[in-house]
Formats: structure tokens, sequence, C-alpha cells
């Protein structure tokens, strides 16, 4: 695929241009922090930011997303809703690039998920480069997501005045073509894009003591260790790590009736593994009642089962249930410690 | 099939969640058109005792008040405790850290002989509350959703978990992190996490969750500069009436 | 991943239900019904022994509910569901005529197949009996097929028996080995009393050429599973259907994950041989 090259200052046209086909969604201020939002205006789109609260996941998988139109009565068929629009998420860090990577998998398996999967198709990414690290709590470079090879359409990589731009899909490069404004690299960028390569690599520091693929043994043998005991006593069961965390897609299913009370829609929204009733079932019978279970759960299936299914970590070390966590668990540390043997 | 007849009633409150249900404005013509309300001080003059279903409202802070509840539990088939005062005590129950004389003579002047007064409690102190919409005051859409959840023979669920899951889903600044102190960690949600969402704390008018870590979390305020009385002072809001009952 | 490597999909969802009609509804005890449903456009469940499908009340929710009837009996489909939470109890409320959702049939059920030719102990313990009795009509169909069967029941009171004038029928058989027994006995009990490990002893089984399957609540798995062991059962031969919160059925939704396992998915039936690294499991 080619390599092109955009001047910063044409970012904005760019976008502007971007936005009279597609919805731009990006990262934007909101009271001071880092969000994904529509962009309304090509200068709010924040490329140099980082550190997001919740991932752009939900541009995929929405907080809350209606499945079904039924009647009350069964009169007649229920009807599947789909809803999906073109969109560009244009800033797509790799972190979040390989996480969606995560997530398509986990929705294509065996039963395709329409809801998620038409969105996503319809959806280009536009992803940026991380300059150094957002802060101390992440670990990209230890996940091995600090690269990312595919699951983009376009990657730009800021380098002095200019964006080199790889593309990764012809869709990509044809957004690009119809622009027109892109230029082809010179030798000069590439050697350009490896020197910015290098200094980024040297910024972010490898967080683990171990090689990440050692993480799935680690956890295998500590699961009876007191460590889970410890940190479910500090858990609140809040469920902010799960709702801020870039591949969790577990949801709940829920009926909501008109006030006519003979037509309603069938909806879900984003559930916790770490909330007291996520195992619980119609009897009364909770099959992951303690809190330290719970907490084991969610490192399990980012450190191991995810892998087991999926062949890559559910954890991508973006830091962001770390930086939501109020008793400070961080995976970070919960791993190094897994390592002690503790 | 019959309308459901509702009787909606107050004791010790300001009558803020009764206005709630008095707003519903766009969706009142068809709730009345799947209900018949006959009994609703706040906005009609009609007073009926035929009624199935008891919205009620407030606090019960004095001796008549009690007999007056026993009388409608008795009547109701479903009694619905409505916001804060009825459900938990509420704001009401702050009374009852002060003087009971001294708190008297304050509330009712040179009329304070002509009244009694018994420490705040909740509806459930008295008589079984069947389901309760939380809040001071109550979230109109919930208030709905209960309405809409007993027409259908639907037992209303309130969320089992904390209020952080709604300001996640919101993408919300956590409180904490703008160096305010928040209930929300261990408060029940449903209501929209719609404090934090407008820039204030979580005080907890919606009662805690069925099982909340509350050592961690006090741990959590007292991080963040919150004195044990200040961490008191701050469950005593609306939470007052659990910490007399343990 | 690249978005063109994502599959095509099917815009009538996986979360969109079928209808069906119930058609009758029989009163098994003081807390559990019978239901039998067929689909509106006439089409057969064609369930396996063990599977389950996600049952929708409209505007209350969807529910996991095992399959009671056997593929080998027909078209329509049986349901016997417990009221426990708002859609069982809206499904309790519903008379003949009613239109309810169906998804599935999904998971794993037995593997009638290989249990071909063998001796078959089954084990159920209260509700267990609900998904089991899809086998022990499939087995008890082709009864041929299959060497000695052995029924064990057992449930907490007589009152709580269910499908009674099937157990009268099976107790009857003289190629059925039915045993019953009750925690605590009424005055009318004149049965075996004690819980259902007390029917083990002296129990005839063969090791080399039988499959053992059980189903019942959480707490008894542990010790009937010891029982059969102790029988010389490889594990295997030893089958089980777990209960868990299968909210989607289609193995996305997480709720009824055991360690990495998605019960709707690989189970819910499963051999014990599989569920022993699984830590969460019983």
């Amino acid at each position: 695929m080619p390599l092109k090259v955009i001047e910063k200052r044409d970012v904005e046209p760019l976008v502007r241009h971007l936005m009279e086909r597609f919805q731009v969604v990006g990262i934007k201020k909101k009271d001071g922090k880092n969000t994904y939002g529509v962009i309304e205006s090509p200068a709010e789109l924040r490329l140099d930011s980082c550190a997001t609260i919740t991932s752009p996941k939900k541009y995929f998988f929405p907080q809350r997303e209606t499945l079904l139109q039924f009647a009350v009565d069964g009169s007649w068929e229920p009807q599947a809703v789909v809803e999906a629009q073109p969109r560009i998420i244009f800033g797509m860090r790799p972190c979040d690039i390989a996480a969606t990577w995560m997530l398509d998998m986990a929705f294509s398996e065996v039963n395709p998920d329409a809801n998620y999967l038409e969105k996503r198709k319809r959806a280009l990414i536009i992803g940026v480069d991380c300059k150094e690290p957002c802060d101390e709590y992440c670990f990209c470079k230890s996940m091995g997501t600090l690269e990312v090879e595919t699951g983009y359409d376009l990657f730009f990589t800021a380098a002095d005045d200019t964006y080199i731009v790889r593309t990764g899909t012809p869709e990509g490069e044809a957004l690009l073509e119809e622009w027109g404004k892109a230029r082809e690299a010179l030798y000069e960028d590439r050697v350009k894009l490896r020197a910015v390569q290098r200094e980024k690599d040297e910024r972010f520091k490898e967080a683990l003591e171990f090689d990440v693929e050692e993480l799935p043994r680690f956890l295998e043998d500590s699961y009876r260790s007191l460590l889970w005991d410890v940190l479910g006593e500090k858990c609140l069961s809040c469920g902010s790590c799960n709702l801020v965390c870039p591949t969790c897609y577990c949801f709940n299913v829920l009926d909501e009736v008109k006030l006519n009370l003979s037509e309603g829609e069938r909806y879900r929204v984003w559930d916790s593994c770490q909330l007291e009733g996520f195992a619980k079932v119609a009897t009364g019978e909770n099959f992951r009642e303690r809190r330290g279970d719970r907490v084991r759960h969610r490192f399990f299936r980012k450190g191991k089962y995810m892998k087991e299914m999926f062949g890559r970590f559910g954890c991508v070390g973006c830091g962001r249930c770390t930086r939501a966590c109020l008793v400070h668990i961080n995976p970070i540390e919960v791993y190094n410690q897994l390592k002690g043997g503790e | 099939m019959m309308k459901p007849k509702i009787a909606v009633f107050e004791f010790s409150s300001c009558e803020g969640c009764q206005l709630m249900f008095a707003n519903l404005e766009d969706e009142i013509l068809e709730v009345l058109g799947a209900v018949e309300i006959v009994n609703f001080r706040e906005i009609m003059t009609e007073k009926g005792d035929d009624y199935q279903i008891a919205s009620v409202e407030g606090a019960i802070t004095r001796e008549s008040e009690i007999e007056r509840l026993k009388k409608i539990r008795e009547q109701a088939k479903v009694l619905v405790a409505l916001g804060a005062c009825a459900h938990l005590g509420g704001v009401n129950c702050i009374k009852n850290y002060q003087d009971q004389e001294e708190v008297r003579r304050y509330v009712y002047k040179e009329r304070a002989e002509w009244f009694d007064t018994i420490p705040a409690r909740p509806l459930s102190a008295v008589v079984p509350v069947d389901y309760a919409v939380p809040g001071c005051p109550i979230d109109k859409k919930e208030l709905l959703e209960v309405t809409k959840s007993l027409l259908l023979g639907k037992k209303p669920s309130l969320p089992d978990y904390p209020v952080c899951v709604e300001c996640k889903m919101a993408e919300n600044i956590c409180v904490f992190d703008k160096g305010m102190t928040c209930l929300g960690p261990v408060t029940r949600a449903g209501c929209a996490a719609i404090c934090p969402t407008f820039g204030n704390k979580c005080e907890g008018c919606r009662g805690l969750v069925d099982n909340p870590n509350v050592n961690s979390h006090k741990q959590v305020l007292q991080e963040h500069g919150l004195s044990v009385q200040g961490i008191l002072n701050s469950f005593r809001m609306f939470e007052g009436y659990l910490e007399v009952a343990k | 991943m690249d978005a063109r490597l994502l599959p095509t999909v099917d815009l009538d969802t996986i979360f969109r239900p079928r209808l069906a009609q119930l058609l009758n509804v029989e009163e098994m005890t003081a807390k559990e019904k019978l239901f039998t449903f067929q689909f509106k456009d006439g089409t057969p469940l064609g369930q396996d022994p063990g599977q389950f499908v996600e049952v929708s009340a409209f505007g209350i929710g969807e529910a996991p509910i095992s399959v009671s009837s056997s593929p080998t009996r027909g078209d329509t489909f049986e349901l016997c569901v417990r009221a426990v939470g708002n859609v069982t109890n809206a499904l309790h409320r519903m008379a003949p005529g009613a239109t309810v959702g169906i998804r599935g049939p999904f998971g794993r059920g037995f593997p009638v197949e290989e249990m071909r030719g063998r001796n078959v102990l089954f084990v159920a313990g209260g509700l267990g009996l609900v998904p089991l009795r899809s086998l022990i009509h499939a087995v008890l169909d082709m009864r041929q097929d299959f060497g000695a069967v052995t029924i064990l029941y057992g449930t907490k009171n007589p009152s709580e028996l269910l499908f009674r004038n099937e157990l009268a029928q099976w107790e009857a058989r003289d190629d059925v080995d039915y045993q019953v027994t009750v925690d605590v006995a009424d005055e009318s009990w004149r049965g075996n009393v004690g819980v259902i490990t007390t029917l083990f002893r002296g129990l005839p089984v063969d090791p080399r050429n039988t499959v053992a399957v059980i189903v019942g609540p959480p707490v008894m798995y542990r010790f009937v599973i010891r029982e059969v062991l102790g029988k010389g059962l490889p594990m295997g031969r030893i089958l089980v259907s777990l209960e868990r919160r299968m909210k989607c059925g289609v193995g996305k939704c997480g709720h009824c994950q055991i360690n990495g396992v998605y019960v709707c998915q690989k189970g819910p039936v499963f051999t014990y041989a599989e569920l022993r690294n699984l830590q969460e499991a019983i």
C-alpha cells in the first residue's frame, strides 16, 4: 500500500471535506478531558490528544442499542432493528485499533452480530500514531499494541509539519485520491517516518516485568491466589473498569414498552461482569457471588480466556481501567504481582 | 379490562415528587388512558377511597401519620413509595440526630404544644412496601417505567448497580477527579447519573445498592480529604435512617 | 481487522424470535406448569434433547428455558416452567392461544448417537427432570437401541414431583428401573426418604458400558458425581447439564461464562471430563 504525505495545515480542510459525506468522529475536549464525539467543526478535532475516558467502541457497540420492535401480544412478526450510517473515526489510537480487532472477532465468530458488524463495516478508521505515553497507566508497549499493522484504512504519523500517512485499504486510498491534496511520500519522508518511529519507541517503556506471552501461565498458576481476595476487599463492584474498557463487550438485554402498552422495543445495554447481579439467575443462585471471584474473572478474561478464544489478549494496555478505578486496581501491578507468585 | 385505580398521598415531604407526577404533561393523557386516578390532592378535588395502587410520598414523623398509613396499606393492593422520603426516610431523618424537643419548638414555634413529633422513618418502617420509585425528586422516566411494569404484571425492578455505571456510560468526568467527593460508587443507579452529569456530586438520594462495599468506599472518601465526620454527614443527608436502624 | 474480512450478515438478526402459539397448559405442581407450543409457521423446533430456547414474553423480557420434550414426538414442543422471575411469571399467566417469541434451539444437547448401545443411568434432582425428560423420551422411543435404563429421581418433598403420569408409566415398565426418593416425606408418602445419593446404595451399574446423565440443582452435582465415580464410571461418560444465565443464547453477552467457556455454546451439556478443569463449574 502506498505511503502518502499530508501537510498538517491541510488536515482541517480534509476534515471539512470528509464531513460532507460522512459523520466524522474524533477526540474532542469535554470539561477539560478528552472524549470521542461527533466533530461539528474541523477545529474541534484534537489529533494530538489521547487518553479518552471511554473508547471509540461506542460507535460500533453503543451504550444502548435497539435490537427489536415487537407487539406485546405478538400480533405481528417482531422486526429486527439494525442501525448503521457512514462514519469516519478520525484519530483512533493504536491501542483502540487493536481493541477493535478483538471486537471484530467477538462479534463475527459463530453467530455474526449484524448490529455490530453493519456499523463496523460502514465505518472508515483513520488511525493516529502516539508520540508519547498517555500517562503512567498505559502499557501498550508491553501488550504489543503500540504498533498496529492492520485494522485501519489510513494511519497518520506526525513528522515535523506533515503527517506521513500509511494506507491500509483501497477504501482509505480512495479517500485520499478523491480529496486530491495528499502527495506521494518521497525517500526523505520514509527516512523521517523511521526516525519518528524509533524516537517514539524509545519514549515508551516496558511496564511488565516479563514477556506477556507468559501471562496466561501466571494467571493459571495463581487461580487460587489470595491476591484475588485482597483485590475483592478493595473493589467497589462499580463496573467502571469494564465500561471504559475498549474490548469489553458483555451486554444485558431488556424490553421497554410504549405507554400504549401494546408495542415496544428490545434493546441491549452495556453490562459489567464486576456487578453483583451479572451471573445471577432467576432462581436467585449467583454463580459469581464473591467480589474477589468477579475481579479474578475480569483479569482472566483479559489475560487468558480471550487469548484462548481469539488468539490475542483482551487487554490492549490502554490504561483506562486504572484511570477509572477509585481504589487503584492497576493491571500493571496485578500482572507483575502474579509473576512474583503472590 | 378495568383500569386500575391509583391514589396519591403525601406525608412529611416537600410534595416535589407528586409534582413530578403532575408534571408528566406529555405523557399524562396516555397514562390516564391506562389508569384512573381517584385521589391526588395536588391536582384534583375529588377524593376516592376505592383504589388498588397507592403511591405515597413522604416520611413518617408523627404518630397520626402511622395510623393514616396503615389505613392506606389496608386498602391498597400495591403500595409504592414515591421518592427518597417515603423510600429511605430521606432528609427528614437529619432531625433524628438533633434534640427532638428543640426540633419541635424550632418547626412549630409557639404552636409546638399542638403537635407531636417522632423520629422520622421511611414507610417501610411502618408497613410493608411493595415497590419504590427512589430519588429526590423521583425520575419521571422511572415513574413511567414502574407504572408500565405494574400494568403489564411485571415486577418493577430497580438497578442493583451503582451510579458509576451510568456516569461511565454518559462519559462524565469522575466527580473525584474534579476534587469533590461522591456517593455514586455505593448509590443505586437509575437516575442516569443526573447530578454528576450536571456538575454536582451524587448525594445518595436513591439509597444504597444491595451489597455496597461501604468500607472500601469510606477509604476512598478519606483519601479524597473527607473526615470521619464529613463522611457521616454526607451519608446522613439521605441514609440517616439506615444508620439508626443498624 | 480489515473490514473487508468481516462476514456478511443476515439483517434478520440473531436476536429476532419466531412467533409460537401456546396450545396447552398443564399444571404440574403449585409452582410448575407444562406448556405446549407450536411455531406459527408450523415448522418443528428441531431440537436435540438437552438444548434450550430463549422464550420472549414480549414487553416483559426473554429467558432461557430448557426444552422438555423429545424431537421424536411431533411438531410441537414442551417447556416445563417454574414461576420464579418476570418472564416465567408472565408465562404462568398465559392461556392457550397466547403468542410468545422463541429463539433457538441453542447449545449443545446430549450426545444421543454416542450413547446408543449403552446402558443409561439418569439422575434427576428437582427441576433437573425437565431437561432430562427430553432425553428420557428419546431413549424410550428408541428403547431397543439402548441397554439397561435406570432413572433415579429425587425432590425435596412429594408435592414437587413433576410429570406424575409419566413417573407411573416408567415405574410400570419392565425395561426401566425407576426409583424415586424425597428429602422430606409427608403422610401420604410410602416410598424412599433421603437425598438422591441414598439411591446409589447397592445400585447395579456396569462401569464398562454405562453413561450417567445427571441434571439437578448446583449443590447436587458434587455429591452425585462422587457416587457415579465410585461405581467406576470414566469421567467422559458422566454427563451433566449446567444452569447459567444464558441471556443472549448466541455466545455474545457474557453472562453464562464459566471460566473461559460460554455455556450457551459449549454447553449446557458437558462431560465431567470437560468440567474438571473449569473451576467455576460445579
